[in-house]
């Protein structure tokens, strides 16, 4: 290694260190502010949370994997692929939110914790591998669905969306629960 | 509270098989625990998109008995996951069950929930033919017992 790849690594590895304990100090000054805090703490509160958190999957998991079924041809083969899309993804975004916002502030009264688990991470990269699927879906092969709307077999893409958009919702679940008890 | 003579049986629980496995398998309970939280949300999700129809809410497309007919299956299945989930992880700490308040609400939430689902669900959502009051009091019933019974499944832990 030459001298300028070294003086290069080690100003990546400083640089990355340096990220890493704003990260840091920043999930101790979020968690040790009194509302996040509070939270933790409370006999009652971080349950309630984690219950809003938890009943929301009902609104967000099951109408979004009903998407993913109809996509794969398992579920409401008889309907539309539009349509159920239609019917279900208003649910999709309210479950959404309200999962957001109660894993935020689950998020924030163990910030630390979530900050030092592999776990949190793989979640955080699942999350994005949704939205990133999701986006993708909707923007190439989903813009032209009137040609499979009703057909009995719909393109591969459109089953490989489906079947990803499933996997990785499951993998969310169990990081979840593997954060839980880590 | 159960009464203190239950207590032998949650503790012949324990000393099964199936709940030392359960104990003594560090990833178990959090993998057991997801498949429970994946058929929750399948059960909670279809009692919520049948029941909210009767309200006009939610389903735009098909009737109540339709929707009702096309998650049934799935329905079915999600509560043979939670039943097949649910045993070794009440095994794996039947004591704690035993003396918090949230389970033994929750069996009987669970009991309810199934007779009110054979019973008044099946006549007066399902069918989609009886009276509109009715219809309403069985769905407003069966969103407040299974929201009820996933509640107090996040319970056991803490009360």
């Amino acid at each position: 290694m030459n001298s300028f790849a070294k003086a290069t690594s080690i100003t990546v590895n400083i640089s990355e260190s340096n990220n890493a304990v704003h990260l840091l100090s920043f999930c101790e000054w979020l968690q040790n502010l009194p509302w996040a805090s509070g939270i933790k703490h409370s006999t009652w509160q971080f349950p309630v949370v984690e219950s809003v958190h938890s009943l929301a999957l009902s609104v967000m998991l099951w109408p979004a994997a009903l998407v993913d079924l109809r996509l794969l041809g398992a579920a409401m083969t008889r309907r539309p692929v539009s349509q159920v899309a239609a019917q279900f993804l208003p649910w999709v975004w309210t479950g959404f939110f309200t999962m957001i916002l109660s894993g935020a502030l689950l998020f924030s009264s163990e910030a630390v914790k979530c900050y030092n688990s592999p776990f949190f991470r793989v979640k955080v990269l699942l999350l994005g591998v949704a939205g990133l699927n999701a986006l993708i879906f909707h923007k190439t092969v989903f813009r032209g669905v009137a040609e499979w709307d009703k057909a009995d077999s719909t393109p591969l893409r459109a089953k490989l969306a489906g079947g990803c958009s499933l996997a990785v919702w499951i993998g969310v679940v169990a990081m979840g629960r593997a954060l839980a008890y880590a | 509270m159960l009464s203190e003579s239950w207590r032998p049986y949650f503790e012949w629980c324990g000393n099964t098989w199936l709940g030392s496995s359960v104990r003594d398998t560090v990833w178990a309970f959090p993998l057991i625990e997801t498949f429970h939280l994946l058929a929750l949300a399948v059960l909670l999700g279809t009692v919520l998109i049948v029941n909210l129809r009767v309200f006009g809410l939610g389903e735009r497309y098909v009737s109540v008995p339709q929707i009702a007919r096309q998650l049934e299956p799935w329905m079915l299945i999600a509560v043979a996951v939670l039943f097949a989930s649910g045993i070794p992880m009440a095994f794996s700490e039947p004591i704690k069950c035993f003396e918090s308040y949230s389970f033994p609400i929750k069996m009987g939430l669970i009991v309810v929930g199934i007779a009110s689902q054979l019973t008044i669900q099946r006549k007066w959502v399902i069918t989609g033919d009886a009276a509109a009051g009715k219809a309403k009091f069985a769905a407003v019933l069966s969103i407040v017992v299974w929201t009820a019974v996933g509640a107090a499944g996040k319970g056991i832990p803490y009360v």
